[in-house]
């Protein structure tokens, strides 16, 4: 998909009114997001999410010239760098923003690095990504797969949770986002009596991994499932009944706001954790959703918030006078700003973003479920992972 | 694991559940198999609008017994229309050129329900009259599940009455064995086709509905769903009642009892069982030719 | 029975001359799709071998690539034992594990024979899915190509890439040719027209079919070493059923059992869905509706249907005009 998006950001108005130190320059950005397969729902949110920063903040540089071109991953390794080969060497791109599955970023990651392209990650949480296989060109502002889950841990001993659980998709992800919670929780002197990994997106009935976790009697149950997995998860374990005796908690993509509706009262009294919700009670979250909720006519899920800051960051570094591809790369790792989900900065020895992790209670709204914070963990930080620049 | 018999009840419950939904879709792909000659890899697709159809309907009458009544009624009439429209040409067309339209078929059903319901996964209750648990044999239980599995048994007694004891049933039996032989007879064969075209696609779209407030509703939960259905046709063998039901029967098990004593071999189990299957038995378990 | 008719010749010259005329011309991307057509070419060539000509429509295909391309990768990134070794491993690799699938299906037919070898291919998907060995699905990065220096290629450079996976699809193409105008072709058709004849002549039916899938293995194996190459990236998605059920789609998009259909299907489905998604995410409408055109305007294949069209002139010019044309029993399977 080559639909090509001009997106002039020159206004004499905005020319006047805004203190701009960018330069007179274009700037060409490559969207590289799945918009079809079984993440398109997800790409579109990151898109609609980016260009509504491009639209807010574009006044700040508006002497730069900022083209779109989009490319469809399809969610398939190949065919992400096919496309990111295209982006980079066919339409030389001075940015790429996207991906949304790990596979697709390990796909993509050697020769995203070799041709010397900033790439904002704005989804794929793999955290060798800003780990082992880091890189000076690759920053990411959505999350890393360890940073959402590890608070968990300690927050839930804290609160009075001694024994889990774990149920995940058995999946590199799955892994990751376990591993880093079990690990987490153990040190703060909880036990974790069972886990299993069950097929990836292949599993459609849970009943008897919930059968066997309620036989192990612990004193919640831990998770990590998305999209239509979480739905049938969450679903299945509260016609279980499970739910008056195990509380469920979880990584927070398993009651994103995307399809949290789609679950039902099933989701009411999921604890879980998230690098964004969007009740958040800030000044800059709630101009976000309305403007957000204004053009789209619903809530942003946090994948609209990672597209949306992929976008401040781009504003950002463009301020800052970064002008060819060195320079962006350089001028990302360093940007800091306050986003929608709080103060956000990334950290110069991965690349990853630092922010608030918070912990959430889906709970019945006026109109559909909605989200109660409970406790915020703030300025997470990933360790080094071995990360070397 | 546990010596607690009612683990292991739950457990043989979850697996009869998981075999009557698969038992729902498959019946209808392995008559239409055995009758038709027809390779319908569109299916999967059917169970899905099944699931959208009824999805739609929930939500405007705020009842799940809408989408029950409205996914068999609006997937047997888009079955009517595949039928008139492409099915019925394809009939003599050979197994190759089924595969492709059929494959054409998954492709614009795909599209038809992303342009038609979006991208982000939906879902909808079970109804009020089923919601909560029940207790059986000394066991609490989800009492949608026992609905499933009551659902089930009773379209399985009831094609099974019809198949053995009524005019129509002897017909298509007929027309299995040897429809050639059957139309000598002076039986229309095309009538008794379009019946059982019907009647599958209609099974196809109320498992969809049954499935729905259990599973989500997807856009791509046709192709999940198709390789699974397709083992349990081939595994009870082709164009049996029979087949269906040990097909579906040993698949629910064996995925069920196979995720909670070896986890590990959970993704492999049904690939293996089919593979097994066929290796000793080429063509199924029951095939309803000799 | 397979025939290089002067017909077939032409189309295969025409089809590459057009694939190295489209390669000198074009940009970056329309290399990457190159590429991909030649190494899909290689693969359909590999399924239309045992579909076309033994009647084994096979549903792992996708498993067999996904081998070579795991056996490559595992030579290279994880042994480090170079190329060159990694080829081999491809192509053995391939070989053996289509053999031995064949040779514990031989006694299914039709659908079952379909299934048994999903079976087998969905086995492999979900064992490299799951295992940390060979990177689990994040897959394996960092394949490297092979260094064709010694002969002045620089692999490295996608022009000289795509022209070699191009060279090498040709040079599948007259391997199976040269196979099915063999003894052993022969007998591969006669065990496709009639199994129970060819074992009462006292044929080693079994043996037969596992070898015929070997071979088609052997190719499958080397389009996944292409394939490694090519993404310097290996992940289990290539071996997933779909991608098996894609390249059924494009053999019988081309022209089941016509060989050079089969190449002709890759590049039309390729082009076709790469040209669609420029202007529409919603792709898989338009393609989809072009299958179902596709049968219902002739059911031969495209290929099959140009070869039909052929014959059908060259007879009405032999014979006088009152003569009805052949019909598909004297024309189909050239």
């Amino acid at each position: 998909m080559t639909r090509l998006n001009r997106f002039l950001l020159a206004g004499a108005a905005m020319l006047l009114a805004a203190p701009s130190v960018g330069q007179a320059e274009d700037y060409k950005v490559g969207l590289l997001l799945p918009y079809s397969g079984v993440y398109a729902a997800l790409g579109q949110e990151i898109d609609d999410g980016f260009m509504l920063a491009l639209k807010e903040r574009g006044g700040e540089i508006a002497d730069a010239q900022i083209e779109v071109v989009r490319e469809d991953t399809e969610v398939k390794p190949p065919v992400g760098l096919s496309k990111a080969r295209k982006l980079i060497l066919q339409d030389e791109i001075d940015v790429m923003v996207g991906i949304v599955s790990s596979g697709v970023l390990g796909a993509i990651r050697d020769f995203v690095h070799q041709s010397g392209t900033p790439l904002i990650v704005a989804n794929a949480g793999n955290d060798d990504a800003t780990g082992a296989r880091c890189s000076a060109y690759i920053t990411r502002q959505s999350f890393s797969n360890g940073q959402v889950n590890r608070p968990m841990g300690p927050w839930m001993f804290e609160n009075g949770i001694k024994t889990v659980y774990t149920l995940a998709p058995d999946y590199a992800a799955g892994h990751q986002m376990i591993d880093n919670f079990k690990a987490a929780f153990e040190e703060a002197g909880g036990k974790v009596v069972g886990q299993e990994f069950t097929p990836f997106q292949t599993t459609k009935d849970f009943g008897p991994y919930l059968t066997k976790a309620k036989a192990a009697g612990p004193d919640a149950i831990f998770v990590f499932y998305a999209g239509g997995e979480a739905i049938s998860f969450v679903k299945q374990y509260a016609s279980f009944g499970l739910s008056e005796e195990v509380p469920l908690y979880g990584s927070g993509f398993l009651t994103s706001p995307l399809y949290v509706n789609a679950e039902g009262p099933a989701a009411e009294g999921v604890i879980a954790g998230l690098h964004y919700i969007p009740t958040l009670d800030t000044p800059e979250n709630k101009a976000f959703v309305e403007a957000y909720t204004r053009d789209h006519g619903k809530a942003p899920s946090e994948y609209a918030v990672q597209g949306y800051d992929a976008g401040q960051a781009l504003v950002e570094a463009i301020k800052s006078g970064a002008t060819d591809k060195e320079a962006l790369a350089a001028a990302l790792s360093k940007v800091s700003f306050t986003s929608p989900r709080g103060p956000v900065e990334i950290d110069p020895a991965t690349n990853n973003i630092v922010q608030n992790i918070y912990v959430f209670e889906t709970v019945a709204g006026s109109d559909g479920l909605t989200q109660k914070l409970l406790g915020t963990v703030e300025a997470v930080r990933d360790p080094v992972n071995g990360c070397a620049m | 694991m546990t010596a607690d018999v009612s683990f292991w009840i739950v457990q043989a419950l979850n697996a009869l559940q998981l075999s009557m939904l698969f038992f729902l879709l498959s019946v209808g792909l392995t008559v239409i198999f055995g009758l038709l000659h027809f390779v319908n890899l569109a299916h999967g697709a059917l169970y899905a609008l099944g699931a959208f159809v009824g999805f739609t309907a929930a939500t405007l009458a705020g009842s799940y017994w809408a989408a029950f009544a409205a996914a068999p009624i609006v997937v047997a009439l888009v079955g009517v229309l595949l039928y008139w429209a492409l099915i019925r040409r394809m009939r003599s067309a050979g197994p190759m050129n089924q595969v492709l339209v059929t494959f054409g078929l998954i492709f614009v059903f795909l599209d038809v329900f992303r342009i038609g319901w979006g991208d982000i996964a939906l879902g909808f209750a079970e109804p009020e009259l089923f919601s909560g648990r029940s207790e059986l044999l000394g066991v609490v239980y989800p009492t949608y599940r026992l609905f499933i599995i009551g659902l089930g048994l009773a379209v399985l007694a009831a094609l099974s009455l019809v198949l053995t004891r009524t005019q129509i049933g002897a017909i298509i039996r007929a027309g299995v064995d040897n429809d050639a032989m059957a139309a000598c007879m002076g039986i229309n064969v095309e009538r008794v086709f379009f019946l059982v075209f019907c009647v599958g696609c209609a099974l196809a779209g109320l498992a969809g509905a049954v499935a729905a407030p259990v599973l989500s509703v997807t856009t791509d939960m046709g192709t999940a769903i198709l390789i699974p259905t397709l083992i349990v046709v081939v595994i009870g063998g082709l164009g049996s009642l029979k087949g269906a039901i040990a097909g579906s029967l040993l698949i629910g098990f064996v995925q069920t009892f196979g995720s909670v004593l070896a986890p590990q071999l959970a993704a492999i189990l049904i690939y293996a069982l089919l593979a097994g299957v066929l290796i000793l038995k080429p063509a199924g378990l029951f095939p309803a030719r000799g | 029975m397979f025939h290089q008719t002067p017909l077939k010749t032409a189309t295969v010259l025409l089809l590459a001359g057009l694939a190295v005329a489209y390669g000198l011309s074009t940009g970056f991307f329309g290399l990457e799709l190159l590429t991909e057509v030649a190494i899909l070419a290689i693969l359909a060539i590999a399924l239309d071998l045992v579909a076309g000509y033994g009647g084994m429509i096979s549903l792992c295909h996708g498993a067999l690539y996904g081998v070579g391309a795991y056996a490559f990768g595992s030579a290279t990134v994880l042994l480090g034992w170079g190329a060159p070794a990694g080829l081999a491993m491809a192509v053995g690799g391939g070989a053996l594990f289509a053999w031995a699938i064949g040779a514990v299906t031989a006694r299914t037919h039709g659908i079952f024979f379909i299934m048994a070898t999903l079976a087998f291919g969905q086995m492999a998907y979900a064992y490299l899915f799951e295992s940390p060995v060979f990177g689990g699905n994040d897959g394996l990065p960092g394949v490297p190509r092979l260094d064709a220096s010694a002969l002045g290629l620089d692999l490295n450079d996608s022009l000289t890439f795509a022209l070699t996976c191009l060279a090498l699809a040709l040079l599948a193409y007259a391997v199976s040719a040269a196979l099915l105008r063999s003894g052993f072709g022969r007998t591969l058709v006669g065990i496709r027209a009639n199994e129970a004849r060819m074992r009462v002549l006292g044929l080693p039916v079994w043996r037969h079919k596992a070898a015929a899938f070997g071979v088609s293995g052997a190719l499958a194996g080397l389009a996944g070493a292409l394939a490694a190459q090519h993404t310097m990236y290996i992940s289990p998605g290539l071996l997933h059923w779909t991608v098996s059920g894609e390249l059924l789609i494009m053999v019988i998009l081309g022209g089941l059992g016509t060989l050079v259909g089969a190449a002709l299907g890759a590049g039309v489905l390729v082009f076709l869905k790469h040209e669609v998604s420029r202007f529409t995410d919603h792709w898989h409408l338009v393609v989809g509706l072009v299958l179902i055109a596709a049968v219902l305007a002739g059911g031969r294949g495209l290929y099959g249907q140009l070869e039909h069209l052929w014959e059908r002139r060259r007879a009405a010019r032999r014979a006088p005009p009152e003569t009805p044309a052949p019909d598909e029993e004297t024309t189909g399977h050239a």
